[in-house]
């Protein structure tokens, strides 16, 4: 279990700091100081220091809250360099760098706030790579589906601040820390079009009283509720057939559970100034980062194939204390 | 949260080693056929053996033959025999629901008469709900207990009723009092005796030719009044909480599993391939984070929590996977199943392809669950 006042904590501050209008703003200006500071000023700004779950436990909130802020990959940094590193700090999660006598080349790709973070960190030939953004010789600013920053960081010649054999695998640790943020939004998301379809009338009547209506609230809920498990369980055991799993049914529900929550809104839920939004898009940004539903799917299908027919069930009970 | 983080103890990792154990001894695979779930045949020697080790009536008190264990214990010992597909089918009704509610409603003598035989795996129940013109709206059902002297006499016609000609006992959920604008008043539960004067049990063959489905008739058969089951008139409530107990259980996502165990073990050679990968990956992803999902509900009912919405949303969302992981699968292999085919993986893919509609349909339909769940969710 996870330490319910720092979570508690995190949800005050994160439901207080990430309004609808900082969330916004956040997007169009490609940063949110304001976000960040309350954020790293309450102490959550470097979840490495925490037990990984607590750590995911606070990111879950992260997600459930659409927090503009890198939490996520001051996480991943932190577990990559196996101690917690000064944040700001991004991970990218794909380069075509190349470390030769100790000089970092080429490019960071798909930095998150690459512009506007404080360092970036990139995994090379199974070497963690700690360089500074001011070091960089270009920035190229690019949004994902969530006009989030992804930043693509070229380098020349630049002098990494840190090397180290990489602590853990980039694409397994990167993936949990996406099961978090994902089972947060879509809790955030479901709380949000429940209550949207009690308020919002037609014919007379809640919308939530519609039976076709109500397939749709209960198909969020599911999804919800089975991505919080998963992530429970990928937390308290983050091997290799618990984050596969995790991802594999946290990227499929972010493609049915947004589906529905969209159609319960209707017209609203496609403005910018209502909050449908900052979820359904973030989730369809998230199903994608390290590696979507069939990648795990794959992988996970593969392992247990091996394993052979009678140790399928141990798995389902036991994960990766079997495969 | 709706699901509270569920894992098993120690103790508990015990039980299920101990189970696979008992399994692997009494039901070493290819020596027996293995069942679908809780279709899987009656075997009432089998029974007798599981009560031995004292995993039947696991829940119940230890001065009625039970064993004072948790709900979670006895989801431990459910999940390894319906993912063995081991002949659960004697004791299935009496041990998930029927001695439950006899132990929750019933009186003292029905405690002491009823619990101890179910607890050795002897007496078998079957469900007495629906009627011809009472399905999902069980407030509808015409069959009626007048009561005479020493009892009540019961007339009407129960349907769909698994295993009544093979069960000792049911569970009859009839009226009592006279129909009132609260539909749910005057309804009663009574405790029948298959073998009674005037009952007549008919087949009513499945679509797959088994014949473990009936209609029971009820003439003028005599119940005494010992035998009315918790409070006259409050039938209605403790038939809701029985339903509770239908629902959310590793029946409800294990009905199809053993096909994919099968496959995966008469034909390895096709996860070479990518389609059966996924295919593969997919299934055992759900069926672990379902599997969390259910013991969730589990540790709620241990806590002495109503978990209702929560059992009816795993239900409605297992059953569905039940089906589509048969879909997946005949997908992958392209083969129409033979009845008599050749390969166990062909024989039970051939039974759960006929038996699978009935998955959203039995112990309360997929649309009344999402009617029990959203009504649910606007409270939490």
């Amino acid at each position: 279990m996870s330490d319910w006042l720092l979570v508690d904590g995190a949800r005050r501050l994160l439901a207080d700091t990430c309004t609808h209008e900082v969330v916004q703003a956040a997007e169009s200006d490609g940063w949110s100081a304001v976000a960040w500071e309350a954020i790293a000023g309450a102490g959550y700004g470097s979840l490495a220091e925490l037990p990984v779950s607590d750590a995911l436990a606070v990111l879950a909130v992260a997600g459930e809250y659409a927090a503009p802020v890198p939490l996520a990959d001051g996480l991943l940094a932190g577990w990559l360099l196996g101690e917690p590193v000064a944040a700001p700090v991004a991970v990218a999660p794909a380069n075509d760098l190349r470390l030769l006598d100790g000089r970092l080349s080429g490019r960071a790709l798909r930095v998150p706030w690459g512009h506007a973070v404080e360092h970036v960190l990139a995994v090379v030939d199974g070497t963690a790579v700690l360089v500074g953004v001011a070091s960089a010789a270009g920035v190229e600013r690019q949004v994902n589906l969530a006009g989030e920053p992804r930043d693509s960081l070229l380098f020349e010649e630049a002098e990494p601040e840190v090397v180290h054999p990489a602590a853990c695998d980039l694409l397994e640790r990167g993936a949990l820390t996406r099961v978090a943020l994902i089972s947060g939004a879509l809790t955030g998301m479901a709380r949000l079009t429940v209550a949207y379809a009690a308020e919002r009338r037609q014919f007379g009547r809640p919308i939530a009283a519609f039976q076709a209506v109500q397939r749709h609230l209960v198909d969020i809920t599911q999804d919800a509720s089975l991505v919080a498990a998963a992530a429970d369980g990928a937390a308290r055991l983050p091997g290799l057939f618990e984050i596969a799993a995790a991802k594999v049914l946290a990227s499929s529900a972010a493609v049915s559970a947004t589906r529905a929550a969209h159609q319960v809104h209707g017209a609203m839920g496609m403005t910018q100034e209502y909050r449908l939004h900052h979820f359904t898009r973030r989730l369809w940004a998230w199903r994608h980062e390290y590696g979507d539903e069939r990648h795990w799917a794959s992988q996970l299908g593969g392992a247990v194939a091996a394993a052979g027919a009678q140790r399928l069930y141990p798995a389902v009970t036991s994960g990766s204390q079997v495969v | 949260m709706l699901f509270a983080p569920a894992d098993l103890t120690d103790a508990e990792l015990e039980l299920q080693r101990e189970v696979r154990e008992f399994l692997a001894e009494e039901l070493p695979r290819g020596t027996f056929d293995p069942g679908l779930g809780m279709g899987a045949p009656r075997d009432r020697a089998f029974s007798a053996r599981l009560a031995g080790r004292g995993w039947l009536g696991m829940a119940l008190p230890t001065r009625y033959g039970g064993h004072d264990r948790s709900a979670v214990d006895r989801f431990v010992v459910t999940e390894e025999l319906l993912r063995w597909g081991a002949p659960v089918g004697h004791h299935w009704v009496a041990d998930r629901q029927t001695g439950p509610i006899i132990n929750r409603f019933g009186s003292e003598e029905q405690k002491q008469r009823f619990l101890p035989p179910i607890c050795r795996g002897e007496l078998s129940f079957a469900i007495g709900m629906s009627e011809p013109e009472a399905g999902s709206d069980l407030a509808a059902v015409r069959t009626r207990a007048t009561p005479v002297d020493g009892g009540w006499v019961v007339n009407g016609t129960k349907v769909w009723t698994s295993g009544a000609h093979a069960s000792d006992w049911f569970v009859v959920l009839c009226r009592t009092g006279d129909s009132t604008e609260d539909r749910h008043a005057g309804l009663s539960q009574l405790i029948v005796d298959l073998a009674s004067d005037g009952l007549t049990i008919t087949p009513i063959p499945f679509l797959s030719g088994h014949r473990d489905f009936n209609e029971v008739a009820l003439e003028d058969v005599f119940v005494p009044h010992e035998l009315v089951l918790g409070a006259v008139g409050g039938g209605w409530a403790q038939n809701t909480s029985e339903l509770a107990h239908e629902r959310g259980g590793p029946e409800r996502w294990l009905s199809t599993y053993l096909v994919l165990e099968e496959l995966v073990r008469s034909r390895p050679g096709l996860f070479d391939g990518e389609r059966a990968r996924l295919a593969l990956g997919d299934a055992v992803a759900r069926l672990w984070g379902m599997r969390r999902m259910s013991l969730s509900v589990a540790r709620m009912i241990d806590a002495g929590e109503a978990p209702s919405v929560q059992s009816a949303l795993v239900k409605e969302m297992a059953t569905r996977f039940e089906q589509d992981l048969l879909e997946r699968i005949q997908e992958l292999i392209a083969l129409e199943p033979l009845g008599e085919g050749d390969s166990l993986f062909e024989r039970l893919l051939f039974e759960a392809v006929l038996s699978a509609p009935s998955f959203t349909v039995r112990g309360g339909t997929n649309e009344i669950l999402r009617s029990v769940a959203a009504k649910g969710l606007g409270s939490l």
